[in-house]
């Protein structure tokens, strides 16, 4: 006898441990059993077998053809964003903690946009509204790149955050899932201090955001491609109900001196500028933007190369640019 | 007519449906692409198998994630389908499952069993965690549910389920009907119900030991029988 079952009693048992019906007392015995027994061991990989094969009493049912697409492309997204990130981060870090000089960030602000520009002439491209992304632990290190960030190009603009190390995107459900029982947990034994839980929860919040912004019902997902050595690729992610742009880029090369990347959202009313970056080393990159547009009013999102400033209009022909079919 | 909340046994309408669709059987491939990700230019490949794909998903391929959740996500969405009945629920586990998948593909060890099985026992696991959180076994009785009802009617109309596969169920469901009623429905309470055997004895009015005697013997009988299905990965 071990850990109070015997191995005829633990045997016994494998059957219903194999389906997972065992009571939580019952399974613990039958698993430390099982722990030091190689034959029911044995026994019990045989009967996760035959378990696993009543799942096969079902028929396939497919699901309907738009819920079938909208998984699809959550699970695509949520795999380009993990390819692109580093490993795990720990919950509590703070988004856009970590920003390497090959990622800058760059942020427009209001009060240096001229009001005058090429973009402010097209009446029917509202203006761009884009909210800053960041929690608050990240704004000394965000101010850190003010200084470098600032532009004059682009119309309307009110804040672009640009991150170009994918490192940024640490929006994975995994994270917010952790961060949740790591909130229980300091809830539930009481050893938190304020500080510590209003930083759990802003991070949950911005995590779910960005979450939201890449897999809601209302996200549209537009493929960018091209044709260069190096196949860059991209998807634009637009969560219309909120107005959300998340753009992820992989196998970009790097702008030659004195150049950048540039995003634009090619309209009906015409090309909006929406951020201008840099890849980091591995050429990944991601801009995160708001901006409200109808949604029979995307053309087209493109990336053409332009001078460090930036252009109010394209100059140079689309490193990548995909329509806007699917959804 | 299928009873609600049980096996499907042979000679049913899903039976009738099995037979319908393996004769005769396809002579093109059992698992067309239908995603364009590998073929982009619209010429006529033959699909990497499964196992293939795993491999691909776990050097960060997630094309190859998305072929194997084009050929099998109606599998994985009916066994959550069957255990759930919630379809948001639902939706959010078929996710889980194909996402599970990705994070384990690097895990997976062909001689343990096929990435079918693999990928079915994932979306029990997940569907099982998600039934528990939700508390709804008490709650939800299974008997005279829809759930039965919504995947048979689904079935019919499905072009998806490959000769293979059609073979497995029908193996899998002669098997279930070779065993008395009371322990088939000890199995499906467990293994599509979620339920323990505690809350199997509560649910059936039967004395404890005798859910547990019956779950031991189905498991028995259908270990011996399942044999034919013994697995070696692709």
């Amino acid at each position: 006898m071990i850990n109070g079952m015997t191995h005829e009693e633990a045997r016994e048992a494998l059957g219903a441990l194999a389906l997972d019906a065992l009571d939580a007392s019952e399974r613990a015995a039958v698993l430390a059993h099982v722990a030091d027994c190689s034959s029911c061991r044995d026994e019990l990989m045989a009967m996760r077998e035959t378990a696993a094969k009543l799942a096969y009493v079902v028929s396939p049912v497919p699901m309907a053809d738009e819920q079938r697409d909208r998984v699809r492309a959550r699970l695509l997204a949520r795999a380009s964003l993990e390819r692109s990130a580093p490993p795990v981060q720990t919950p509590t870090t703070p988004m856009f903690a970590q920003v390497t000089p090959a990622s800058p960030v760059r942020i427009l602000e209001p009060s240096h946009v001229p009001r005058n520009t090429p973009h402010r002439s097209t009446p029917s491209v509202p203006p761009l509204v884009l909210r800053p992304t960041v929690v608050p632990h990240d704004a000394a290190i965000i101010a850190m790149h003010r200084m470098e960030a600032r532009s004059r190009w682009m119309a309307a603009a009110a804040v672009v955050v640009a991150v170009g190390s994918v490192w940024a995107l640490m929006n994975t459900r995994e994270e917010r899932d952790d961060m949740k029982v790591q909130l229980q947990l300091a809830t539930v034994e009481a050893r938190a201090d304020g500080k510590v839980m209003d930083s759990l929860r802003a991070g949950l919040t911005a995590r779910d955001r960005m979450i939201a912004n890449l897999t809601g019902p209302e996200v549209a997902v537009v493929t960018l491609a091209a044709n260069s050595p190096r196949s860059p690729s991209a998807r634009m992610f637009w969560d219309q109900s909120v107005g959300a742009w998340t753009f992820v880029a992989h196998n970009l090369p790097q702008p030659r001196n004195g150049r950048t990347y540039q995003l634009w959202l090619v309209t009906t009313g015409g090309k909006v500028s929406a951020g201008l970056f840099s890849p980091n080393g591995s050429g990944d990159a991601v801009v995160k933007a708001t901006y409200p547009l109808a949604r029979d009013a995307l053309a087209a999102v493109a990336v053409t190369d332009e001078p460090t400033e930036g252009s109010p209009q394209p100059t140079t022909t689309p490193v990548l640019v995909g329509t806007t079919r699917a959804r | 007519m299928v009873h609600p909340g049980r096996f499907p046994l042979p000679g049913t309408a899903a039976e009738r449906y099995i037979d319908a669709r393996m004769n005769p059987l396809p002579s093109d491939s059992p698992y067309p692409l239908s995603s364009a990700a590998l073929s982009p230019r619209g010429d006529e490949r033959v699909a990497p198998d499964d196992a293939t794909l795993l491999r691909m998903m776990a050097g960060g391929d997630e094309q190859a994630m998305g072929v194997l959740y084009d050929r099998w996500h109606p599998m994985v969405n009916a066994v959550v389908l069957r255990m759930l009945r919630q379809r948001d629920a639902v939706e959010d586990v078929v996710e889980e499952t194909f996402w599970q998948a990705w994070r384990q593909a690097g895990r997976y060890e062909a001689n343990r069993g096929q990435v079918q099985t693999w990928l079915l026992t994932i979306a029990r696991s997940r569907a099982l965690d998600r039934m528990r959180s939700m508390k709804r076994l008490r709650e939800e009785p299974m008997e005279g549910d829809s759930g039965e009802v919504i995947v048979q009617q689904a079935a019919e109309g499905d072009p998806a389920m490959d000769a293979e596969s059609s073979e497995r169920r029908k193996i899998v469901l002669e098997a279930l009907a070779e065993l008395p009623g009371e322990q088939r429905e000890a199995l499906e309470l467990g293994y599509f119900g979620g339920l323990s055997q505690s809350e199997i004895s509560e649910r059936t009015g039967q004395p404890l030991g005798t859910i547990k005697t019956r779950m031991r013997l189905a498991m028995l009988k259908l270990r011996g029988r399942l044999q034919v299905l013994r697995e070696d990965g692709r």
